[in-house]
């Protein structure tokens, strides 16, 4: 088979074609100390800066060959734009993502929030709009370039107290599910925009409806409507993300409408595997930071190959890498994908 | 006094009202133990606690999710918001005390509300710095107060590291502090890494652990009772 660059192996799989080994890639963040060292960035300024962002986001490619070229960094573009105050702990110099630091809605009266006008113009939508088109320029040629949102019921839990939202689930299910399609048509609307600018994939994050938290009974009834809604609208391959507990919910994931799945290394991708058929594109499966940051290059290539071994069709990581990665750990999972021979 | 019929009656009370987080009934339970008589601290161990590891058991095996675990939770709360200014002191040989919170960056605070809960009940006396806590105010926080316990809790890997810098300064101001790391990213190698006395992984854990500490004090509690009764 003649060889193909990262962009052509990614969309290829997406469309269902055939490719000479899995991708290694992400729909998440995966910038790295490294990068930002190379570059001379500070992690805080970077969530605010669009060519730092643009310039971070395909430094992961240009060092490692990691598959992507990804952005944002952190989880707080939708609420942001919804009217939520962020903190990037600029004082600091730990590494510390973005959150938020003031909620929307402090009661049940709250819930009634619909989605402001302008939407896509507000907050940091405008800048990331830059951020996917600069990184399309940069390496969109030789990489596929990703974004990611949040699915609604994790928004929720960004823009309200989670105690709140997840106890009213329980008890006010039909105010929620209320809330709940507001997040998806703010969700579509930002997805929009970042499709206009040029993303070839949308990474879908809904990581607050893991089974570690609720039961597979909710999320099929109350959450995956509305996923389906979102991913009924987004037109680039797509792909849910839940980490966690997630084997009992899988076939819930693949009935969203997401072209692939997401999970993390608490799935036993294996049994997923035969749940979902052969088909059907699922994506992970290492830990990113107790293998591929604190484990050694050995113990690396182990899991990567046990992912694959147990079939997921893209190797992926469980969440954001953390920045830290050693080099030779990024270098022992490249390594380890490209010479794997199922 | 109150009969052995009436107490065992209010006492499934207690138990079924924090099983099925129905805080009315916790409450009315409560306030009924009160006035017939019982003692409270038997009302709270027996009764609410008792639910509570039920409960536990009942997440576990996946019968019941986070959202019923608050519930509960907010039902066990009422009980013992109720009967709390009740118990009477009783000298369990610990000083019982701890600094509580999630460490910046993180914004997650519901398993740390577990754990604190369990304290609450113990009658620790809780100092909870709540969430997304600058890593040198829990180090302040424990030399002001004398606090024999700090709880440090993260639940994501993102923020987990900065752990360790607390547990290195706190260390180092005052080396016979203990302490207890939780969250979701925390295994057994980071908490040996780290040099932290225990963790707890997720909110079952921390639930679980925290009923283990708290039935231990129960023991403890009952031999003090046990001695004086001699």
């Amino acid at each position: 088979m003649a060889t193909m660059n990262a962009r052509e192996r990614v969309l290829k799989m997406f469309a269902g074609e055939e490719i000479d080994r899995p991708p290694c890639f992400s729909g998440m963040g995966n910038v790295t100390t490294e990068g930002l060292k190379k570059l001379g960035q500070n992690f805080a300024a970077t969530h605010l800066d669009a060519k730092m962002m643009a310039a971070a986001a395909a430094s992961t490619y240009k060092l490692f060959g990691f598959e992507c070229g990804v952005a944002p960094f952190d989880l707080c573009i939708e609420a942001e734009a919804m009217g939520c105050e962020i903190n990037v702990y600029a004082h600091s110099e730990d590494l510390l993502y973005p959150t938020i630091k003031k909620k929307l809605i402090h009661s049940e009266a709250g819930l009634d929030l619909v989605v402001p006008a302008g939407l896509t113009g507000r907050g940091r939508v405008p800048l990331m709009v830059e951020v996917i088109k600069m990184l399309k320029k940069d390496i969109g040629g030789e990489a596929p370039v990703g974004s990611y949102v949040l699915g609604p019921f994790t928004l929720a839990g960004q823009i309200m107290e989670l105690n709140d939202l997840l106890k009213l689930s329980f008890k006010k299910p039909d105010k929620i599910g209320k809330l709940l399609d507001q997040m998806a048509d703010a969700i579509i609307q930002v997805a929009r925009e970042y499709e206009k600018a040029g993303v070839d994939f949308i990474t879908v994050r809904e990581m607050g409806a893991t089974s570690d938290v609720l039961s597979p009974r909710v999320f099929k009834t109350l959450i995956l409507p509305y996923l389906k809604k979102i991913f009924e609208k987004i037109t680039v391959p797509s792909v849910l993300h839940i980490c966690g507990k997630t084997n009992d919910i899988v076939p819930f994931m693949a009935e969203s409408g997401a072209k692939a799945i997401s999970v993390d290394q608490k799935n036993d991708v294996a049994e997923t595997r035969k749940k979902l058929g052969p088909k059907a594109l699922v994506f992970g499966n290492y830990d990113p930071y107790n293998v591929l940051v604190a484990g050694t290059p050995d113990l690396v290539r182990q899991t990567i190959k046990k992912c694959m071994d147990d079939g997921v069709s893209a190797v992926w990581p469980g969440c954001d890498i953390w920045p830290t990665v050693p080099p030779d750990n990024m270098k022992a999972m490249m390594d380890e994908v490209k010479n794997y021979r199922r | 006094m109150v009969t052995d019929e009436k107490k065992k009656e209010l006492l499934a009370k207690l138990r079924t009202a924090v099983i099925q987080y129905d805080e009315d009934t916790a409450k009315e339970a409560s306030q009924e133990a009160l006035d017939v008589g019982m003692e409270a601290n038997d009302a709270i161990f027996n009764g609410l606690v008792s639910g509570m590891v039920e409960v536990g058991k009942m997440f576990e095996a996946q019968e019941y999710f986070v959202p019923e675990l608050l519930m509960c939770a907010d039902a066990l709360y009422a009980g013992l918001d109720i009967l709390k200014p009740h118990v009477k002191q009783l000298d369990l040989g610990v000083k019982g005390s701890v600094v509580i919170g999630t460490v910046e960056g993180d914004v997650h605070d519901i398993g740390k509300n577990i754990v604190k809960m369990m304290f609450d009940v113990a009658g620790f006396t809780v100092y909870d710095l709540g969430r997304d806590v600058p890593l040198d105010k829990f180090v302040q926080e424990q030399l002001r107060t004398d606090s024999d316990l700090v709880c440090l809790s993260a639940m994501m890997t993102t923020t987990m590291t900065g752990m360790k810098k607390v547990i290195d300064d706190l260390r180092t101001k005052n080396p016979n502090v203990k302490i207890m790391i939780g969250g979701a990213p925390v295994s057994q190698d980071v908490a040996d890494k780290y040099g932290a006395d225990g963790y707890a992984k997720d909110a079952t854990n921390a639930l679980k652990d925290a009923i283990n500490m708290i039935e231990s004090l129960k023991k403890m509690k009952d031999e003090v009772e046990a001695k004086k009764a001699r």
